[in-house]
């Protein structure tokens, strides 16, 4: 079971950093986004695009000639381009659809044709094949209890420390006591003088940004696939039901469990010879705490029926 | 627009996709008529069930395929089938009709078991619950190959079924140089979608039907006059999973094989936009939704030509699914209702 924990914290630091954006994003907006797992995989995808060495030819869009950046350098330009797109996403399709009042339903249905549509995209353009970062092989090493990468532990590492920028951000700075305020009440909010719109906005770019950040990780700890966003989205919603959904921190820990209870239950007694249906415990999981703690480990009550 | 209007338009596309469809190949038209319909009557009988969760009584059900699936693997379970890695022939069998039964029962239990949450969750989390759900169920199927095949499938079910086809009518389908076993499981799947439209003309138009439309509508107002919400709720899943369930089965029957990647998520989503085409809340919406539906979807490689000089069958699954997408986001932007919708029947806007 130790064994596990190791692979559990790194499935877990992808989960947590990308319910943290999913979570933000239902706060402010109430939008339950479909297409989160697109944009997870567009952090990858972009990231794999500008770091494709020239003479190694691992091409992913067949048509570009590789970039061949640094790693860090794509996935910091990856990230940026990721929240470009959320916020394109919001001024050009969600925005006007607030505008003219459509209900959450309705927007729920829209990002499920909006997921498979950019699914899609991915697959005629970035073909299906799965594929690695243009890096080296590393041994792994053992960390306290923990076998990982080298790499992988410095995954961890820089996912814990922009989780911890995160929740430092949304206590303390002007943005984040304004989001927290729109989340609370849109019409307050702009009676006391803040731009609501400007603020979902942010909202959109920074959630995009996380997500896309999570998504390089998934693609630096497995690898990188065009359904790799959906692949996980449950496992997505799963961490963010259990912390209790539209708390940040909540999302965190919701997510980090979610991924060490994934990849601990392999050992359980009753798995043996299903690791296969791992994920459908932790799907489990989070139906039950639907069914009984609807509000997660650490959201607040709120009526959902 | 008024009712006829909608008619109006509702027929004139449809029968225009299907010309465009018989204008657009030149040969073997007949063919791909006959396997669009197959799976246009196939999908109108599972957007029909899931009209009476989400037209009919405002259910938010992304769990679709599961209803599908488990009647699809009940009934292929209890006829005459190979099934796994070994292809384990099972001799012994219940008769079709039998085992078809058992299997709608099956859907509709699966469906009060779906349905359980509904009682306590708001619109988007039953959406999240039921599409988790659904791949539960899905994962579990594969995994328990010693039971379902897992990975391998269940095979050679086929005959259980097509052994009732009448001579007369294999002669008629072979004059027309058509393939009589498609036909057949196509023929039978409208067949089934007629009788069921039929039932749900009679329920809707009953007391029940009126009860479960004010569930939809106004729930505390159904409770304040004595009628139970959360059973009627809860009936309204077993009867959409148990429509579901057939329609699963004719699936199961026109590939000839079934295994766990049919299942997934992406065939709910097909249902969800045939529906949504045809007209939420609309008995007879899912008809035509579903024909123009599969007649774009048997255009997408004329589609992707436009797109590639030679599309490659990746990127043929991806610009078919790519116009699912697209035609989910359209539908919901500018025409909620769909073709034969009500706009003010429409359940869009519960928080």
């Amino acid at each position: 079971m130790i064994d596990q924990l190791g692979n559990g914290l790194l499935l877990g630091i992808i989960i947590s950093v990308a319910s943290v954006a999913l979570s933000l994003l239902y706060s402010v907006t109430r939008i339950v986004n479909f297409a989160h797992g697109e944009i997870i995989a567009l952090g990858a995808i972009m990231t794999l695009f500008f770091s494709n060495p020239v003479d190694s030819r691992v091409i992913y869009l067949d048509r570009f000639s590789p970039l061949g950046l640094d790693f860090v350098i794509s996935a910091f330009l990856a990230v940026i381009l990721c929240g470009v797109f959320g916020g394109l996403l919001e001024l050009i399709l969600f925005r006007p659809l607030r505008k003219a009042e459509v209900g959450n339903i309705a927007i729920l249905v829209v990002t499920i044709g909006l997921s498979i549509f950019i699914r899609h995209l991915y697959l005629i353009f970035a073909t299906g094949r799965v594929q690695n970062f243009p890096l080296e092989l590393e041994r792994r090493v053992t960390y306290l209890f923990f076998d990982m990468t080298p790499r992988n532990f410095r995954v961890l590492i820089a996912g814990i420390i922009v989780m911890v920028l995160i929740g430092l951000l949304l206590t303390f700075t002007r943005i984040g006591k304004a989001m927290r305020a729109v989340r609370d009440s849109g019409e307050l909010a702009s009676i006391s003088g803040i731009n609501s719109d400007n603020i979902i906005l942010i909202t959109w770019i920074s959630s995009s940004m996380l997500a896309g950040l999570a998504g390089i990780f998934q693609g630096v700890i497995n690898d990188i696939r065009y359904n790799m966003g959906f692949l996980i989205l449950l496992l997505v919603f799963a961490g963010t039901v259990l912390g209790g959904i539209g708390t940040s921190f909540g999302a965190m820990v919701g997510g980090l469990l979610i991924g060490i209870f994934v990849q601990v239950s392999v050992a359980f007694p009753f798995m043996e010879g299903h690791i296969e249906a791992k994920n459908a415990v932790a799907l489990g999981l989070m139906i039950v705490i639907l069914l009984f703690r609807p509000q997660g480990i650490f959201g607040q009550k709120e009526r959902i029926s | 627009m008024n009712i006829s209007a909608k008619w109006i338009t509702t027929l004139v596309l449809t029968f225009s996709s299907l010309a465009l469809v018989f204008v657009l190949n030149p040969d073997g038209q007949l063919r791909i008529l006959a396997n669009l319909l197959t799976f246009a009557g196939i999908y109108a009988l599972a957007a029909v069930g899931l009209n009476v969760h989400f037209g009919l009584t405002g259910l938010l059900n992304f769990g679709h395929a599961s209803f599908m699936g488990v009647g699809a693997y009940v009934t292929l379970l209890l006829i005459p089938h190979a099934a796994g890695r070994e292809g384990e022939i099972n001799e012994n069998g219940l008769p079709f009709l039998l085992a078809l039964l058992i299997g709608i029962i099956a859907a509709s239990l699966f469906g009060l078991l779906l349905g359980l949450p509904a009682m306590r969750l708001r619109g988007d989390y039953l959406a999240i619950v039921t599409i988790a759900a659904a791949e539960i169920f899905r994962l579990l199927v594969r995994d328990l190959e010693s039971i379902t095949g897992g990975v391998y499938g269940i095979i050679n079910f086929s005959s259980a079924l097509q052994k009732y086809r009448p001579v007369f009518f294999d002669e008629a389908v072979i004059s027309l140089d058509l393939a009589p076993a498609q036909i057949w499981v196509g023929l039978l799947s409208w067949i089934s979608v007629f009788l069921v439209l039929l039932l749900l003309k009679r329920l809707s138009s009953s007391p029940w039907g009126r009860a479960l439309r004010a569930v939809r509508e106004d729930e505390d107002a159904v409770r304040a006059l004595g009628k139970n919400a959360v059973w009627l709720k809860l009936q309204s899943f077993m009867l959409g999973a148990g429509i579901a369930g057939v329609s699963g089965v004719f699936l199961a029957f026109n590939y000839g094989f079934v295994e766990t990647t049919i299942f997934i998520p992406l065939l709910t989503f097909y249902v969800w936009a045939i529906m949504i085409l045809g007209g939420v809340g609309s008995l007879t919406g899912p008809i035509f939704g579903s024909i123009i539906f599969w007649a774009i979807i048997s255009e997408t490689d004329k589609i992707a030509s436009l797109i590639f000089e030679n599309a490659d069958g990746q990127q043929l699954a991806g610009v078919r699914f790519m116009l699912v997408g697209l035609l989910i986001m359209l539908l919901m932007i500018f025409r909620p209702s769909g073709l034969l919708g009500k706009k003010e029947e429409l359940l869009l806007n519960v928080k």
